[in-house]
């Protein structure tokens, strides 16, 4: 009888817990592959052990227990699961671009699990993102850190809880037309863009003090004392004076990061990554001292102005410089293949095979904060692999198997051709789409200027 | 120690610095005679030869071969490194925009549905920002094509030096047509299945209707009719006559099936671009013997349902489907990906030897232009670039590039940049 | 005689000073002859479904707008007007618990001079939660009686508002319409996932964050209310209608009623309420068998949207088509059979739902519901759908959702058993009142009627740039429909007229585009919406630039059908 609650309980405790995000996680076994642990070398003719989702073990002639899924991979590579720190995969909407802050706005509240750009994304090796915001406001709203589990329909099991608080800025061309010349609201010009931010970073401080002397008092007995007002925006402006946001900032001339630098040194904020920085270069000493470093391009420039005056070199510059560079795509086309974009600092900079691809590894996840999880090939740090035929800096490198905490989302050889998750009921014809890239950070923005131009999306 | 540094960097970015130039001096393209000494010279014609070297005289290829020798060459030593024909990239619009968001800067694109007039050639800027920096990646050659509209303008392939257009042209002309595409133009684009094939049928009888003119317009022309000044139905004259082929720019499988039923009827010369679903079709458009210029590569699938890799294997499989494949870009600013679209290419079904082909004598033939481009032959322009390796792969360095027998400047922008700024002076403190 | 003459005088002056007729026994003219003569009837042996067990053959009494018998061999009143049951099938009347018949569109607020549009006041933002739906509500409005055909009897009204609270509910009998209708009213807070474009909050993030600050805002509104209540000295709290509209909610008096457009909406409304705590109805759910699990967990009500998507797939025939075409085919009929599948899988697992009318023809409502039957839900499962389960929902089932002694006279008469195909609704009693609907014999029933779209209409839309306006001119002829369209040129001085392009009509709904030149660029303008009688509300898409909304009225005397 007692056996038959225990079990009753258990199996109710199952179904509890079963209303919560449940996270696969799988055992593995990887064999006599090159491993490239970005943190301890190279290791040929290795085997990776995976148990529950963690690495357990890397070493030569490892024996697994029996059950685990075996992956031959002599001759092949395997790298950490890449990351990119700046996308707009998986949200079904990218702006808020009502006002120019909105940091009360949360992506975890949009996030799409039907993506197909989510499987395009593992098919490149990709197994970490940035869920962000997007550019169309100075302050932006809290990005969320995406593992692509795709799959599931459960939006939830996306997210990776683990991942400290991010949040998006953004400088420059695109908050100045979104609101002052579209809407004829501040920021107009990149004097309002500085003003916005100090003005929502002092507010915030007011409204921190109103809230703790009201904390104060309503904690004496038989107190009176009458709540504030609650305000999200300025609450979460506060979290970011407290130092428990890493703010990523969308921005590319080297007089605004140069602003932005300021302000943080002024109100004290140490957690800030600079985003796209197509001039960081110009300021690369500033940014390795006062900064959590750049996510940047490879080698896309001249598709607006403030992008006119940018060099190739600037990812290899920075690195050269000291500064933590990582290279994102914010394209869910270029997402595909980050290891070919990794592998032009070669050619634009001769960086090294290491410095190659800890942009795309090991220094994104410290740029999300993620870096004791994930970016690299340890025991401990979770199972996010991808097996390459050819090493991943060469043009002729094809991703074979992409994982993710152990579970296997990508096969090239294995994996149907329509990876749709949800097909509509009615949609007779698939449409035919003729875009070459997903641009998303000016998605969803009335686009008028002035004069009624229509402006290219980025 | 720190002079020393930046002299050595310099000193390999730009070779032509042991000719004892000042920092900051400008440097120029430079014409003579050069002997390109013991380098593996890949033809893409004959083969790969080794040890070979290569005399550049007078804008031409003079001659290859072992122990060559000039007295008054200049020469430049090979060994180890590897000479191939400049890259031709046959779309994009390098050269006709400089900073796509500032609408001044455009000049593609001109206001009317048929206006196959306009001459992409006149609008080209020679001296774009981006030419230097698309150059110095072995891309030598590009076709710069209008857009918008039913028949958009002319293109005109160009070389990437020069300081005028006419000193830039590189000897074809077509006129551009965009097929009625079935397509959406974006996720936005929410008419009916009906309705865009409504609209398509519509469109392809406006064609008909202006094709019917034009047809009109050149017997009558030929017959020396004094005819009104009608400078479109000129222009359309000459595609109708075989003076100028038709580039037909058609992406969707049904359209591409359009198009060849549309040119069944037609003495046209006709040459397919864009192409994004020619695998689909690719038995069809070989049996119709079109050639194909289809990129970019690098590209999203057209449909949701595609596999992952739809853009990178199509050329591939429309090689092996019995296809004439050249591979574009189809950008402004970064032409210079070429060489990596090929790759991805390659590496996704259609081989080194066939990407490398598509991108250089493939181009060429399909356009006319082989006489003098396209591969490493005596007698062919010197256009050409020595790498110390696969201009395929990021790691490999381009070394130096020849325009037409000129020596390009194998600086630009973005190198100058990287020479200001990788050790800032002052640094953080002043 | 004259005593006789000042009474009846009195009498006049009585029923002139008082606009409500309760008692029967206030006798009046009808010159039209369309009063009923009594409201006391008798039906005899009918097949009644009670929804307390199953079917029997029995009697109902009706009087003063209740049933006051049902039973065997029932005694017939004096004063009741018999009706022979025998072919007659009798159901409880259905209850809509979410729909919009007869509510009005309120106007759109005039934008002040100065909005700032990061910051605007809540009645332009589309959060205005203390408006009444029944201040937009004409219970003459022919699209009730529409409504009532097809059974249903009493409906949950929806207001008809942008924005991301329109306003809150109310529940009204469609009844008599000089009879008082009204059953309950703020019985809910209706919300939505929609925004106001160009204005904060402007989508669905900036429409959660609102909400989080909403809610929590009127928590502490009324902690400082209750503070200052019961304390001197205090400042005194400001008075914020939005804010206390949120209070019902808080003490869980009212639920949210949140309407969700896919199961991405759904779990986002779940997630609200997780969050808060509040009692929630969803309606319009139309997938998400998924969230089953989370949907008991949160003890959230359920209302399915009646609408199913249109069969396209299972008549379309491939002859020698290729096998990704087949495959992809394959996979469109799949995702239709699942739709139709939705209300059985509900009901598998355990979890009681009701009907919505909302953004559903009334003639296509019975009939998707036995399609329902058809794939897999119990007829036992329908009916409890669309009577006791709605009741519930309402706190209403103490006066209706049964067939019960004391309960409210609503009734459905029917042909045939409710869920065979062919089976018409023929009688229809409402608080009492009979309504009688002609029926067609065997006709099939569903079958679409011809649309009076054609005619000339007067257009209003709303751009951020301002509002526009112009005329449309809809012609139906033998091949299909035509138009046109005038708009303000954008090159300035006076209008342009365009031809309707590729139009597309199907049911209620109508679409077309038209190209306007801006600037030596063509832009494509699509308008699609749906139009009842003589109001269409719809959308204006302008390629590339977004979607705007687009309302019309017919002109009057302009019905043309060549």
């Amino acid at each position: 009888m007692k056996n038959l609650i225990y079990i009753i309980t258990a199996l109710l405790l199952l179904n509890l817990n079963s209303l919560q995000a449940q996270v696969k996680k799988g055992n593995l076994l990887i064999k006599n592959a090159t491993v490239l642990t970005i943190t301890n070398g190279i290791q040929e003719d290795t085997d990776i052990l995976v148990e529950n989702g963690l690495i357990k073990q890397i070493g030569k002639g490892i024996t697994a227990p029996s059950n685990t899924p075996v992956v031959e991979a002599s001759g092949k590579y395997v790298m950490p699961g890449i990351i990119d720190a700046h996308s707009h995969v998986a949200l079904s909407v990218v702006n808020e671009a009502s006002s120019p802050i909105t940091a009360e706005v949360y992506m975890g509240d949009v996030v799409n699990p039907f993506d197909i750009g989510l499987y395009r994304a593992l098919a490149g090796g990709v197994t970490v993102s940035n869920a962000m915001h997007g550019s169309a406001n100075a302050i932006g709203g809290r990005n969320v850190t995406l593992k692509h589990r795709y799959g599931t329909l459960n939006p939830e099991e996306l997210i990776m809880t683990e991942a400290p608080r991010t949040i998006k800025f953004a400088l420059g061309e695109n908050p100045t037309r979104v609101h002052g010349r579209g809407k004829g609201i501040q920021p107009r010009s990149r004097m309002g863009v500085e003003a916005i931010i100090r003005n929502g970073f002092n507010e915030a401080i007011q409204y921190k003090k109103k809230w703790e002397a009201y904390e104060k008092a309503a904690g004496q007995k038989n107190s009176t004392a009458i709540p504030p007002k609650y305000n999200l925006r300025l609450k979460t402006l506060g979290d970011i004076l407290d130092g428990k946001l890493i703010i990523h900032c969308h921005s590319y001339r080297a007089d605004e990061i140069n602003m932005l630098i300021n302000v943080c040194k002024d109100f004290g904020i140490k957690n800030i990554v600079f985003t796209h920085v197509n001039e960081g270069f110009k300021v690369a000493p500033e940014l390795a001292a006062h900064t959590m470093g750049a996510s940047v391009f490879a080698d896309w420039w001249a598709y607006k102005f403030e992008v006119y005056y940018s060099t190739s070199f600037n990812a290899a510059i920075l690195t050269k410089n000291g500064v933590i560079t990582s290279i994102n795509s914010d394209d869910a086309e270029l997402i595909r293949h980050l290891y070919h974009e990794a592998g032009k600092t070669q050619r634009y900079g001769g960086l090294t095979d290491e410095e190659a691809l800890a942009l795309i590894t090991i220094n994104p996840a410290k740029q999300l904060g993620i870096a004791d999880k994930v970016g690299s090939i340890e025991p401990g740090k979770q199972a996010d692999l991808v097996i390459f035929e050819n090493h991943p800096l060469s043009v002729y490198a094809i991703p074979q198997m992409t994982f993710v905490d152990g579970i296997k989302y990508f096969d090239i050889n294995e994996d149907e051709h329509d990876q749709r998750l949800k097909v509509s009921a009615t949609e007779m014809v698939e449409p035919i789409y003729l875009m070459e890239h997903d641009h998303r950070c000016m998605h969803g923005v009335e686009m008028f200027s002035e004069t009624g131009q229509f402006f290219g999306t980025h | 120690m720190k002079n020393i540094k930046i002299y050595l960097f310099l000193f390999l970015i730009l070779p032509i610095m042991s000719y004892g130039q000042i920092e900051g001096e400008v440097i120029k393209p430079r014409g003579g005679k050069f002997l390109l000494q013991n380098a593996t010279v890949v033809t893409v014609t004959n083969g790969t030869i080794k040890n070979t070297t290569v005399l550049i005289n007078k804008g031409k290829i003079e001659a290859l071969g072992e122990n060559l020798a000039d007295a008054e060459a200049t020469v430049i030593d090979c060994s180890g490194l590897f000479i191939y024909p400049g890259m031709i990239d046959a779309g994009n619009r390098l050269g006709l925009v400089e900073v796509n968001s500032v609408a001044e800067t455009q000049d593609f694109s001109e206001v009317g549905e048929v206006s196959p007039n306009m001459q992409a050639l006149t609008a080209v800027n020679p001296n774009s920002v981006a030419i230097p920096v698309t150059r110095v990646s072995g891309v030598t050659t590009s076709l710069a094509m209008p857009s918008g509209g039913i028949f958009p303008g002319t293109a005109a392939l160009i070389n990437l030096n020069g300081y005028t257009p006419d000193q830039m042209y590189a000897g074809f002309k077509g006129v551009v047509m965009n097929f009625p595409s079935s397509a959406r133009r974006g996720s936005y684009d929410r008419r009916s299945d009906e309705d865009i094939k409504k609209e398509a049928e519509k469109a392809i009888k406006n064609i008909n209707e202006i094709w019917q003119k034009a047809i009109t317009y050149h017997r009558l022309d030929s017959a020396k009719a004094a005819l009104e000044y009608y400078p479109e139905m000129a222009q359309m004259a000459k595609v109708i006559s075989g003076e100028l082929p038709l580039l037909i720019e058609v992406n969707a499988a049904s359209d591409i099936q359009a198009a060849i039923k549309w040119l069944e009827d037609k003495k046209v010369r006709a040459i397919l671009t864009g192409v994004s679903e020619g695998w689909r079709v690719a038995d069809e458009i070989a049996v119709a013997d079109l050639p194909v210029i289809t990129g970019p590569v690098l590209a999203l699938p057209n449909r949701q349902s595609d596999r992952y890799d739809a853009a990178y294997t199509n050329p591939g499989k429309m090689l092996k489907a019995g296809v004439k494949v050249a591979i574009r870009t189809d950008d402004a600013e970064n032409v210079r990906n070429l060489p990596f679209n090929a790759g991805f290419a390659s590496a996704y079904g259609m081989g080194k030897e066939e990407a490398l082909r598509a991108v250089t004598i493939v181009p060429a033939e399909i356009l006319g232009v082989d006489g003098h481009l396209g591969s490493i032959e005596q007698g062919k322009s010197a256009t050409l670039f020595i790498s110390d390796g696969d201009p395929f792969e990021t790691k490999t360095q381009i070394m130096h590039v020849f325009i037409d027998g000129y020596q390009i400047p194998m600086t630009n922008r973005h190198v100058r940049l990287y020479q200001e700024f990788l050790e800032r002076s002052p640094g953080l403190e002043k | 005689m004259s005593l006789l003459n000042r009474k009846t005088l009195l009498l006049l002056l009585m029923v002139a000073a008082s606009n409500v007729f309760i008692l029967a026994a206030v006798a009046q003219s009808d010159p039209t002859g369309g009063k009923r003569v009594t409201g006391t009837y008798a039906i005899k042996n009918a097949t009644v479904f009670t929804g307390n067990g199953s079917a029997t053959k029995v009697d109902i009494i009706i009087e003063n707008g209740l049933i006051g018998g049902v039973g065997k061999n029932l005694k017939t009143p004096i004063d009741a007007q018999e009706i022979k049951g025998d072919s007659m099938f009798i159901y409880p009347g259905f209850i809509d618990v979410s729909g919009s018949a007869g509510v009005k569109t309120p106007p759109t607020p005039e934008k002040p001079a100065d909005l700032d549009p990061s910051n605007p006041p809540p009645h332009i933002a589309g959060i205005t939660p203390y408006v009444d739906v029944l201040e937009s509500f004409d219970p003459a409005d022919e699209e009730l009686g529409m409504w009532r055909k097809t059974g249903i009897t009493m409906v949950n009204l929806i207001p008809n508002g942008e924005g991301m609270l329109p306003g809150n509910t109310a529940v009204v009998l469609i009844g008599e319409a000089d009879s008082y209708n009204t059953l309950a009213s703020s019985t809910g807070m209706f919300a939505k996932f929609e925004a106001i474009r160009g204005l904060y909050p402007g989508t669905t993030l900036g429409v959660m964050a609102k909400w989080r600050e909403l809610y929590q805002n009127a928590e502490l509104a009324n902690k400082h209310q209750s503070l200052f209540a019961s304390n001197k000295g205090l400042i005194r709290p400001e008075k914020d209608r939005v804010l206390e509209a949120f209070y019902p909610i808080i003490n869980q008096s009212a639920p949210v009623i949140f309407k969700v457009k896919d199961e991405l909406e759904l779990r986002r409304a779940l997630n609200l309420q997780r969050e808060k705590g509040f009692r929630m109805v969803v309606t319009g759910v139309n997938e998400g068998v998924t969230l089953i699990p989370l949907i008991k967990e949160t003890k959230t009500q359920v209302i399915l949207s009646a609408n199913l998507p249109e069969d396209t797939a299972s008549k379309k025939e491939l002859k020698g088509a290729s096998e990704e075409i087949t495959a992809n085919l394959d996979r469109v009929k799949a995702a239709y059979k699942s739709h139709l599948e939705l209300a059985a899988a509900f009901e598998k697992e355990g979890v009681p739902f009701a009907f919505s009318s909302q953004d559903l023809k009334s003639e296509n409502f019975l009939n998707n519901i036995r399609l329902m039957v058809e794939n897999g839900l119990s007829e036992e499962a329908a009916l409890a759908a669309l009577t006791i389960n709605a009741a519930k929902i309402l706190g209403q089932d103490h006066i209706t959702g049964t067939i019960e002694k004391g309960k409210l006279a609503n009734l459905v008469i029917t042909t045939d058993s409710l869920f065979k195909s062919g089976a018409e609704v023929k009688q229809v009693f409402v608080d009492g009142y009979l309504f009688t609907y002609e029926t067609n014999g065997n006709k099939k029933v569903g079958k679409e009627k011809t649309t009076d779209i054609a005619g000339s209409w007067n257009y209003n839309t709303e751009t951020p740039q301002g509002s526009s306006s112009g005329e449309m001119i809809i012609k139906k002829g033998s091949e299909g429909f035509s138009g046109t369209i005038t708009f303000d040129n954008p090159a300035g001085g006076g209008k342009k007229t365009a031809d309707m392009l590729a139009i597309k009509q199907s049911g209620s709904t109508f679409e077309f585009q038209f190209t306007v030149d801006v600037q030596g660029t063509s832009l494509s303008v699509t308008v699609s919406g749906d139009f009842s009688v003589d109001d269409y509300k719809g959308k204006m898409t302008i390629t590339d630039f977004g979607s705007f909304p687009f309302t019309a009225t017919k002109s009057p005397d302009s019905t043309t059908n060549n």
